[in-house]
């Protein structure tokens, strides 16, 4: 089964099968200082700069967590492709995204939102195609704002990354948030 | 103890006691005079097609147990081991026959009754009576256009007395096409530190938010696949079909089955521009983007949304993907317009904790003296007629004392 943006259901399965790290240490240092520069825009609120990172075919997708019965395959803990996710977004998505925010009245993200994004566990794969590599990550976003308020969120990403005129661009990411059910009022960053 | 529920709202003067949204006495009183009694919604036919299927929700406070019985009849339980009180049931759906509590094994069926129990003999010496110790049911259940209610409330009025003039509404969601509608998966659920009553009179009546909370995405309109038009918000709008519905393959879907709506639910519903309201006290659909939202309490400041995306089933399956993805960007904790809802209710909570805060009262007086101008589905009246609803059901003893008649909606 595929979802709208041509999400297959098996790359679930691949996923959380874990990736085999067989790449070598110089270009998993390279990718890592690919993630740790990624996330520091992120953190320095430099989203246009972010968005650069993506390829124009970017498919952003978080599915939600579930409560499986009687199974013990992680792959069953993740609503499927087709099913209503947190977040399925395209480049113009996640662009449009990014420019409401920069209107000043996108009121979950004023004042802004303070965050770290701290990315470990990084493997590195082989990807589907000669210029493609699969990066498995983990990651714990802190986001604070305002006076009290306080979340964090932790999970794990698997990205697809492609050289394009020789950089490395996000040609897929699928986030997995650990939480089934959020304890945040609200997801204005980006992961 | 029961608290009498003088001056804490006066729909005359627009007038509501702040104490509503933090006190923790008002609270429990909810819980027992509100969600006790009234009829809530649980969820959604499609989601338990077969027999054995069952799926995992709230009625309040209290985990519930949806369960489609191997005779096709649904059924609603505590999610409660009645002998420990150990959930019976920790998925969050699925298909079983029946429910092997994890603490000391007793296991109950899909129709609630205990069918077995380790030590029966040795324990128990055989004298335990399994009809006793079934899952505790709820008092009524009954379905209505695919949504399926319940209350713990043997007396309370049936279904479709309970919604009254609403029963009619709900058609423009749930009745637009003979094969009716499907919920698809996937569930938002998240929390957040606001009482319940902020978001469920939100969604009720107080269309007069969107141009100030959802400025943003006046300036930046999430594009014409997604963006459903929410501050096309003049005069005229009111009364124009689909005026909300998002352009492209969503609203040509519909403009295709124009006929067959207004065929079913008649031309004046049918012209409506759309359904967002509160079968009260916390479900509430939205036509627009296409979305059943539950607002289940977790305290005076606290809420745990639920929040279902719901399609014709008899819709191409490309219009069922536009939907979900329209309801993606607009609504749910990632949702462009809704993102900025949530911290206005958090912070509306907050500020009601404060003592000098509590002495001012909140202000619902919006086309106050002008209800006529506030067309027919929106405007403050709404909000008041919220709260007038809230209030019944607060003071009423019993049924006797509640009117469902009162202008509620």
């Amino acid at each position: 089964m595929r979802g709208v943006y041509g999400i297959e259901a098996n790359t679930l399965k691949a996923l959380l099968d874990g990736l085999q790290d067989t790449m070598g240490h110089d270009l998993w240092h390279e990718v890592q200082d690919f993630l740790i520069h990624e996330a520091r825009l992120l953190d320095d609120r430099s989203f246009d700069e972010w968005l650069d990172l993506f390829t124009d075919d970017v498919v952003y997708w978080m599915p939600e967590r579930v409560n499986p019965l009687d199974s013990n395959d992680p792959a069953d803990s993740v609503s499927k492709p087709g099913d209503l996710a947190l977040f399925e977004d395209t480049k113009d998505t996640l662009r449009t995204r990014v420019a409401r925010l920069a209107t000043g009245m996108a009121w979950a993200e004023v004042p802004p939102s303070r965050t770290r994004h701290l990315i470990t566990n990084i493997q590195v794969d082989t990807g589907e195609t000669e210029s493609e590599i699969r990066v498995r990550s983990n990651f714990l976003v802190y986001r604070t704002q305002l006076e009290h308020s306080h979340d964090t969120f932790v999970g794990m990403r698997d990205d697809t990354l492609r050289k394009v005129s020789g950089q490395w661009k996000i040609a897929r990411r699928t986030i997995l948030l650990d939480q089934a059910v959020l304890s945040a009022p609200n997801l204005s960053v980006f992961f | 103890m029961i608290t009498e529920m003088n001056g804490f709202v006066d729909t005359q003067q627009g007038l509501l006691d702040r104490q509503i949204f933090s006190s923790d006495e008002i609270y429990q009183q909810e819980l027992e005079r509100i969600f006790a009694r009234c009829w809530l919604y649980l969820g959604h036919e499609s989601q338990i097609p077969n027999p054995n299927d069952f799926l995992a929700t709230y009625m309040g406070e209290d985990p519930i147990l949806l369960c489609r019985a191997p005779d096709g009849r649904i059924r609603a339980f505590l999610n409660m081991c009645r002998h420990r009180g150990n959930r019976v049931c920790r998925a969050d759906q699925g298909n079983a026959k029946d429910f092997m509590c994890s603490y000391h094994g007793w296991t109950f069926n899909t129709e609630g009754k205990l069918i077995g129990v380790p030590g029966m003999k040795e324990i128990y010496f055989g004298q335990l009576d399994l009809d006793q110790w079934g899952l505790v049911e709820v008092a009524q259940l009954d379905t209505h256009r695919g949504l399926i209610f319940a209350t713990f409330d043997s007396k309370a009025p049936p279904l479709l007395d309970y919604l009254g003039g609403q029963e009619q509404e709900l058609g423009i969601m749930f009745d637009r096409r003979a094969g009716g509608t499907e919920v698809i998966g996937g569930v938002h659920k998240w929390v957040m530190n606001a009482n319940w009553k902020y978001a469920a009179d939100n969604f009720f009546g107080d269309d007069g938010h969107h141009t100030i909370t959802h400025m943003s995405v006046r300036s930046v309109p999430v594009d014409d696949r997604f963006y459903a038009r929410t501050n096309d918000d003049g005069p005229d709008a009111r009364d124009r079909p689909l005026a909300r519905v998002p352009e492209g393959i969503v609203r040509d879907y519909h403009q295709e089955h124009f006929d067959e709506l207004v065929e079913r639910i008649g031309p004046e519903l049918a012209k409506r521009p759309g359904l967002v309201t509160t079968v009260f006290p916390n479900v509430s659909p939205n036509f627009t983007r296409n979305m059943i939202r539950v607002w289940h309490p977790r305290g005076p400041e606290k809420t745990e949304i639920w929040s279902y995306c719901v399609v014709d089933k008899d819709a191409p399956p490309e219009v069922k993907d536009a939907m979900r993805l329209h309801l993606t960007q607009t609504f749910g904790p990632a949702g462009n317009l809704e993102q900025d809802d949530m911290n206005n209710w958090v912070q509306c909570t907050d500020t009601a904790r404060g003592l000098i805060a509590r002495r001012y009262p909140q202000n619902i007086q919006a086309h106050m003296g002008h209800e006529d101008k506030s067309g027919p589905i929106g405007g403050g009246k709404r909000l008041r007629a919220f709260y007038t609803r809230w209030e019944m059901m607060m003071r009423a003893g019993s049924w006797s004392e509640v009117d469902l008649q009162t202008k509620y909606y």
